[in-house]
């Protein structure tokens, strides 16, 4: 067991927890976005920002990726840990201005408008549609392609393998400035992300003939749960 | 870069701007002085910013470099990735006449605390120069905002590397493919690699991976396991060999040696176009790579394969065939390469040394009979005299054979051991044991068979040329160790016979090239093993492209100096550190890549290291910290 101070309260938590998790623990809420106890930490968007004491001076760490350790002194809300999130935040609305969870935080953090505007689309990568795929879906259809020299891409990006994709729609769902969407036109699937647009066929059920699911989804379902393709024949509503 | 007009080179701050101090500058700051034959007369990079000439725009340069650090900023974290977007677009509004009131200051705070908030090393130490530069010429920044004046670009060379990158004698990019394998982007890691890698299955198990030494994690925890993580994607792409494109020339090369410095030169030239062919005494190519390199550390159906890749390139091999005299070559081929390697044992100084005896070896011939199948009978005792590689691999290879009791007797101390620590470490787990300090002297043999072998102790006295302490003999120190076989494993030299005294020679046999392989005779390149001695695969295959873009400079008559060269002399002087400015970071683990138990490897031959999976392999690359250094030259006028 490790202890440690957040915000003057002393708190005892597993060894190999992060910060974040101690302060769930002990009742202290940070904000955060890129972050999901269901998928692994990314530090992506820097609003999980706290401010910790080190021999060297305070420094600010994302809290999501950032192991306790014993002794170790916190602050949520230090006016460094504000301002590491305020400014967190500014990229993130800057770059996706019509995302509600974003503007909600922002607010929440003092900030009306950032000082400046991006290009692009409202993708902010927080890559929590790379995890769900990866981690809660078990399939690498969504992977985030960074940037750099000599690569095919241009920019960093977030690229979706149609192949692989089974049109499950969990990244859609996740996403958090509405980037990926999902929308089900009667006997079509349509997934819509920032650089591709992807149509999946449905399965009509055998005996109400409603369409209720993607026959790329059933086939998976089918084929992970070792059962035959006819046990996913119905819909929900005709199952007994 | 005769005087130095500003410079806040690894924070230090050296302003003379009033001219005053006009003498004293230059010599103490450790940056280029030179670009070729060019004055440098600006250079800004990761550890602040360096002015030689007034004339050079502060503005224009920051703006250049923060706009070329934003192109490498990877979007893990969107602090770094946006923020050198939106720094990166201030400083364009600002350079084009139309700034806003407030921009230095919000540049100014935008900078502070980007450093202090993002996720990893590279945006971090980007943004340094644009510390100094605002705090430094704030006035030129506040003038160029509240004028309406376009400031013209400005031109300059442009090098990204990072400390890895430049500890690889192939500079492969480093933190580039770790990137792809943390983001499961394998094929396109792959890509990346074979860029300037030539070899990725073979470097990827074998390489002495001098990255790993000066991977600035290893200064926060340890460094990545950047070996083992190449042979991720190394490995799939023997599943898939990629085709890649290939030029045509008529002109005719030769290669004399079919090791990893021949085989690279002819990658290098095949893909130019030229017409390559490769000459090899042994009947499988692969040199040292095949007969030095155990087949448990590197399976020979992986070596063969990815020979077959480079001579796919249509590079006609001959095997077998021992060249007599180099001059031969010369009427057949515009130019020849010299790529023979040090196979030949040095005398090793030990009486009744008789070279008859199956049980009295020189190392290399030990595992060079091994490689090619001929089957040695298992001994009693055997004694390996030697500390590198060489020695641990003879040593290991006699385990594996079957011999019950196998000691290294080496001169220095565990310390001092030129070998791998982690191929000491297999040894030791293996069961082989080790005689530090110790020199066998003289064997003692009974009715024509080895008995044993007569021993003296030594001491570590002064450091000698290679900075390790000498040993020195001490006096009646002898004693006997009982063996039945003796390997030796002192260092290898060249056999330069065939040379037919065409170049000049060292004094221990090895061929005088310059590292670019250019000799005395224009026709003739010399690179690898023949020249530097015995070194790492990885060495002889950045000899090897050196020498082929020599090759090709001669043979296309292009004297000019590449930039790549020119490059290499600045970074030279400037001495890529490993010093950190970024974020306080988590100590991690670093993860290893399974291995057989040493009670199975013994039994046999198998390759004794898996392979990362690419779960594994993502996890362990996303530890690297990127530590790309992007720096920009602005040439003078001289």
């Amino acid at each position: 067991m490790v202890k440690l101070t957040i915000d003057y309260k002393e708190i005892q938590v597993e060894d190999g927890a992060t910060i974040l998790d101690a302060a769930v623990k002990a009742g202290i809420s940070i904000p955060t976005l890129c972050h999901n106890e269901e998928l692994s930490p990314a530090g992506a968007c820097r609003v999980c920002a706290v401010e910790v004491a080190t021999d060297k001076g305070p420094i600010t760490v994302a809290s999501c990726n950032y192991p306790v350790a014993d002794g170790m002194v916190v602050s949520t809300r230090s006016e460094m840990a504000l301002k590491a999130r305020k400014l967190a935040l500014e990229m993130l609305l800057a770059q996706s201005p019509h995302s509600e969870k974003i503007t909600k935080l922002a607010l929440d953090a003092g900030l009306d408008a950032p000082r400046f505007s991006l290009k692009g689309d409202e993708c902010v990568l927080c890559r929590l549609c790379v995890r769900t795929c990866q981690e809660v879906v078990g399939l690498n259809a969504i992977t985030f392609i960074a940037q750099g020299l000599n690569r095919d891409n241009k920019e960093a990006c977030v690229e979706w393998d149609a192949d692989k994709c089974i049109a499950c729609g969990s990244c859609a769902f996740i996403c958090p400035t509405k980037a990926v969407t999902l929308c089900d036109n009667v006997d079509t699937r349509v997934i819509q992300t920032p650089n591709t647009k992807m149509e999946f066929k449905m399965k009509a059920c055998t005996k109400c003939g409603a369409y209720y699911a993607p026959e790329k989804q059933l086939e998976y379902m089918a084929k992970t749960a070792k059962l035959p393709i006819e046990k996913f024949d119905l819909c929900m509503d005709c199952r007994d | 870069m005769s005087s130095v007009v500003f410079s806040s080179w690894e924070g230090q701050v050296v302003d003379n701007r009033s001219g005053q101090h006009a003498a004293s500058a230059a010599s103490d700051i450790k940056v280029p002085l030179k670009y070729g034959d060019s004055d440098v007369a600006a250079f800004i990079s990761w550890d602040g910013l360096v002015l030689a000439d007034k004339k050079v725009s502060v503005v224009a340069l920051v703006k250049a470099y923060i706009a070329e650090a934003a192109k490498l900023a990877c979007g893990e974290c969107s602090m770094g990735y946006r923020g050198l977007a939106v720094l990166a677009d201030i400083l364009g509004r600002i350079c084009g006449g139309k700034g806003q009131p407030g921009d230095v200051d919000l540049l100014l705070d935008l900078a502070q605390n980007i450093q202090k908030n993002v996720k990893c090393d590279f945006c971090a130490n980007a943004v340094i120069p644009l510390k100094d530069a605002l705090r430094n010429y704030r006035e030129a920044f506040e003038k160029a905002t509240s004028g309406n004046e376009v400031i013209p670009n400005i031109d300059y060379i442009k090098k990204v590397t990072a400390p890895c990158q430049e500890a690889c004698p192939i500079h492969q990019d480093v933190p580039g493919y770790l990137e792809l394998v943390r983001n499961r982007r394998n094929t396109e890691a792959l890509k990346l690699i074979r860029r300037t890698n030539c070899l990725p299955c073979v470097t990827g198990r074998t390489c002495v991976a001098f990255c790993e030494k000066n991977c600035v994690r290893g200064d926060i925890d340890a460094p990545l396991s950047i070996r083992a993580l190449k042979r991720v994607p190394a490995d799939m792409g023997i599943i898939q060999p990629q085709p890649f494109d290939k030029g045509a020339r008529e002109d005719k090369v030769a290669i004399v040696g079919a090791g990893p410095a021949g085989l690279s030169a002819a990658n290098y030239l095949a893909r130019l176009g030229y017409q390559v062919q490769i000459f090899d005494e042994q009947p499988t190519s692969g040199g040292m790579t095949f007969a030095g390199i155990p087949s448990y550390r590197l399976p020979r159906n992986v070596l063969a394969l990815e020979i077959e890749h480079i001579t796919s390139l249509d590079i006609l091999m001959h095997p077998d065939l021992r060249i007599r005299h180099v001059e031969d070559l010369q009427k057949r081929f515009k130019a020849v390469l010299v790529a023979t390697g040090a196979h030949q044992s040095r005398d090793n100084g030990i009486d009744n040394w008789n070279a008859d005896y199956d049980t009295l070896m020189e190392g290399v011939s030990f595992l060079r009979d091994i490689s090619c199948g001929k089957a040695i009978a298992p001994k009693n005792q055997v004694l390996v005299v030697g500390g590198g590689n060489t020695a641990i691999d003879c040593a290991r290879t006699a385990k594996r054979l079957g011999c019950k009791d196998v000691t290294i007797v080496y001169r220095r101390g565990r310390h001092e051991m030129p070998a791998r620590d982690e191929e000491v470490k297999a040894a030791e787990e293996e069961g082989i044991k080790f005689q530090f300090l110790a020199v066998p002297t003289k064997i003692h043999s009974q009715n024509s068979r080895v008995v044993g072998a007569e021993c003296i102790r030594m001491e570590l006295g002064e450091p000698d040329a290679s900075g390790r302490r000498k040993p020195v003999p001490m006096k009646n120190s002898e004693f006997t160790m009982s063996a039945d076989m003796v390997l030796t494993a002192i260092g290898e030299v060249p056999d330069t016979s065939f040379l037919d005294g065409a170049l000049e020679l060292t004094s221990w046999n090895s061929v005088k090239a310059d590292k670019n392989g250019v000799t005395v005779v224009p026709w003739l390149f010399a690179a690898g093993d023949c020249v530097s001695g015995p070194a790492s695969v990885v060495e002889a295959m950045a000899a090897g492209k050196r020498a082929a873009e020599s090759i090709h400079a001669y043979i296309s008559n292009n004297k000019k100096l590449s930039s790549e060269l020119a490059l290499d002399g600045v970074l030279h002087d400037l001495s890529l550190s490993r010093r950190r400015r970024g974020p306080k970071l988590p100590s991690t683990k670093r993860l290893h890549p399974r291995e057989l138990p040493p009670d199975e490897r013994v039994q046999g031959f198998d390759e004794a290291e898996e392979c990362f999976n690419v779960q594994v392999a993502a996890r362990e690359a996303g530890r690297c910290l990127r530590c790309y250094r992007v720096m920009l030259i602005v040439k003078g006028q001289g």
